[in-house]
This record gives structure tokens, sequence and C-alpha cells, in this order.
């Protein structure tokens, strides 16, 4: 039944996903950071049309480096998935908010963050709407409360504010670069994560299937198999851990989520990223958000260590002002 | 010694947060975006590490009285990505600094813009704040 649905929903966004990622993606913001200004985003030449997908010798799609070169994926800064939840209509709030020509960095209120500069909504302290501001995401009535506690303190107790990796597909929303690693000899892909904690994930392509009762462990980034559906990448997930948010604005999960991600390359400097969450602990039925992610074609990954001073966490306090770890200085 | 605001347009013009320097944890938990400080001091240590780098410096209150404030950006590789390096910034620099306070700090903020007093050089902030440039 689950399957059933998320076929038809994803078979209707078919017809508008060309449409809505070439439109966000001509939109993307083009003024990079320093350092990060070769990075292309429009998958276009300087002129003429726009450069494939490299591909391995076998023929695979690559998501990683052509040959000999530099490169890692700028990923954006996704602060509230709930604007990135496909809808009905085949679109997202903020995608919508693109073909408005309102930008991909609107005002507050906006879920900015496609470009490589990153930004947030409600990251300066914006008014947040909580649950009853995302009719399109589908809470179970715990989660609308604990959605709603997480908008009102501004995400203070974010985990990854604790140096604690993101889980998820929140991996992809972390505003730091990232690498795609295929090793089709090995039958597995690896995935490297300059920031949010300086992690790696592992796919494997193997065929096997998720271990089972105890022995399948829930941890941080879960349990993921991966296969080749034409040029996309299909990985599913299961075997979470409760110790992570879905994304910035604090949507929750139990772990009883399953996570299915595709990954697409259309040009050499876009990779199209969507992942359907089905969670039946926290939401009523399955939902799919979708971004995209730039190439920087000369980027290159740098070691990033949250622990090492966390001020943050030594200062934390929590709701009665007393301090959450050590002592408040 | 305070400086005078600084027209905030010209100065968020430079503001080009890479990603890694702004995500690691709730800005608007921490400071108040609405709270601009503009501060003018003599640098006197820097924690050059993750995940934020901070610079302290002293400054001189309207009383006289000197204050040490501690001053957040971002990571070091964020800062390198943006240009800097571990000693763009050195103990005794005298600066001038545009930012936000800390909602429950009397003197921690996080800086924005960086300014070198002798110079009139504007080093490069990599805030840890999310993005404040204008909408383009």
């Amino acid at each position: 039944m689950r399957n059933g649905q998320r076929c038809a929903l994803l078979g209707a966004m078919v017809v508008v996903l060309l449409m809505a990622f070439w439109r966000v993606g001509a939109q993307q913001p083009a003024a990079p950071a320093a350092g990060q200004r070769e990075g292309g985003t429009s998958g276009r030449n300087a002129s003429g049309p726009p450069e494939p997908a490299p591909r391995l010798a076998d023929g695979t799609v690559s998501l990683g480096r052509p040959s000999g070169e530099k490169g890692v994926w700028n990923v954006p800064y996704i602060t509230n998935m709930g604007e990135r939840v496909v809808e009905a209509d085949g679109t997202s709030v903020f995608e919508r908010r693109v073909a408005a020509g309102r930008g991909g960095r609107g005002g507050r209120g906006a879920g900015r963050g496609d470009g490589p500069i990153g930004g947030g909504e409600g990251t300066t302290g914006g008014a947040r709407g909580g649950a009853k501001s995302e009719p399109q995401v589908p809470f179970q009535p715990w989660a609308a409360a604990i959605y709603d506690y997480n908008s009102k303190n501004n995400s203070k107790y974010d985990p990854e504010g604790y140096c604690l990796p993101p889980g998820g597909p929140r991996l992809m929303a972390t505003p730091y670069p990232m690498e795609i690693i295929q090793l089709p000899e090995q039958k597995r892909i690896v995935m490297i994560f300059e920031g949010a904690t300086h992690i790696w994930r592992e796919i494997y392509m193997d065929g096997r299937s998720h271990p089972e009762g105890d022995a399948l462990n829930p941890t941080y980034l879960g349990h993921s198999v991966g296969k080749w559906e034409g040029d996309t990448l299909v990985v599913d997930t299961v075997g979470f851990n409760e110790q992570t948010w879905m994304d910035y604005f604090g949507h929750p999960h139990t772990d009883l989520l399953h996570v299915v991600e595709k990954y697409s390359r259309p040009t050499k400097t876009q990779l199209r990223y969507e992942a359907t969450f089905d969670d039946p602990g926290a939401y009523t039925k399955p939902f799919t958000v979708r971004w995209n992610i730039p190439w920087n074609a000369t980027g290159e990954l740098t070691e990033y260590i949250c622990q090492e001073n966390n001020k943050y966490l030594q200062n934390l306090t929590d709701d009665f002002g007393q301090p959450i770890f050590g002592k408040k200085p | 010694m305070k400086t005078k605001f600084v027209a905030f347009a010209a100065a968020a013009g430079f503001v080009l947060a890479t990603g890694s320097a702004i995500a690691h944890h709730s800005f608007a938990a921490e400071f108040d975006a609405n709270q601009a400080v503009n501060l003018k001091g003599t640098v006197t240590k820097i924690e050059w590490m993750n995940p934020h780098t901070y610079f302290y410096m002293d400054v001189a209150e309207p009383d006289g009285a000197v204050v040490n404030w501690g001053l957040e950006m971002g990571s070091p590789n964020g800062l390198m990505r943006a240009g800097w390096t571990r000693n763009t910034l050195k103990v005794g620099d005298v600066v001038m600094v545009e930012g936000s306070r800390a909602k429950d700090k009397a003197h921690i903020g996080n800086a924005r813009v960086v300014t070198l007093a002798s110079t009139g050089k504007r080093l490069f902030a990599a805030s840890s704040q999310a993005d404040t440039t204008p909408q383009r």
C-alpha cells in the first residue's frame, strides 16, 4: 500500500520534475562565496549545451569527480524540509516561490539556501509558524507538538549544535561539502562529508537486504542498500536511532523511519536529490522532499572537527536557565 | 570608543559566509540579530578552533572601564575558504567589529565584519550567523 502510494506520488511528480528543477536550477543565486566561485550551478558551459555527467569505465553515471579533476558537491543549507515537500500539485512551497519570481532566497520566512552560500530561514530569529504553518507535512499530534517546541525556542536543542551527526537526508541539507565515491568493483558506494561531524556513509550495492530484528542496530545514519535504476541511484535506508532531527527546524522522526533517496546527475554540475520519508511513528503518511545540489569543480574537502571547542554546548542552559553540561561561566 | 554604526547594507555586501561557517548551532538561540554591536578594541586572544573561531578583545566602555569581549566567527576551514589564515588576525591588532550581541551574556557577540583599524582593511567576516545579505 505504501509502495503503491509512493509510486503514484512519484509518477505524478515526473510530469513537473524537469520543468520545476530546471527553473530552480536556473534561479540559483549567482553570488557564490569566495573560494567557491567556480562551482557551476546552471549545468551549462559558457556557451553551448550543458556538459553531461561523467561516467565510469563501465558506463555507469559517476556521481563524483571526473578522472583527473577536483570537485565536491556544495551541499546547500536546507533549514526547513517542510518547504521542500512535494505536494499534490507536484510542486513544493520553495519551488512555487521560485516560480513566482521571488527567488530561492526570499525574505524572512523563506527557505533560503539552494546556493553555495547557505543561509536559512529562522536562523536569524524570525518568527516561525510551527506545525500549523505546514499543512503539507503530515504530522501526528505528538510530532506536531515537538515541532512547535523546537520552533518556539529557535532550535536551541538541535543535536547538530551538540556536534552530533545529521541523520538521513539532513546529511544532504547541512551546508558542508561532500563527495560520492563509487567503488563498483567492491560493490559499494562511500559518501564522505566534511562537516556536521566529518563522517562517512557506506551504501551496500551487493544486493544484500537490511538486517532484521535485533540484527538491525539503530544508528545515526541507519543501514543503507542501493541499486541503480537507469541513471538514478536509489538508496533504501532503515535502522535509524532517534537522536537526530530531520532538519534544522526540528521535524522529528522515530526509529521506524524508512527513507528512500534518489540521486541523479543530469549535467556535470548538478546533483538532483530526492528523499521519501516513511515514518509511521511520527507522520500519518509518507512524504517526499527534493532539492538540487551544485558541483564545485575546484573544491576539495578540508578538516572540520566540530567537537574541538564547542562553546555553544558548554554554555547551553535548559529551559530553567540551568547549565546542561558543566558550569555556566 | 564605540564606533558609530556603519551602514548595515554596505557592510552586508561583504558578508559572504561560506556554508561551513554557518551551520553548527542555532544562531537565533544564542544571538539576537536585532541587537547590533559595534566595537573597537585590541585583540587579546585568538582561538583558531572548531567549530567556531573565537577572538577576544579589550574594549573601553564609555565610562573608561575596559571590558573583554568574546566574539564568535566561523570554523577555521570556512575562514580559510574565505581567504583568512590563522595569522590574519593577531594579538595586539586594533580592530573594529560589527556583529550581534548574545542574548543572555553581556560581553559575547558574533562578529559579522572585522576591520583593521590601522589600515581600514575589511577582513572577511565569516560569521556563524546565517546569511544576512539583502535579497538579490
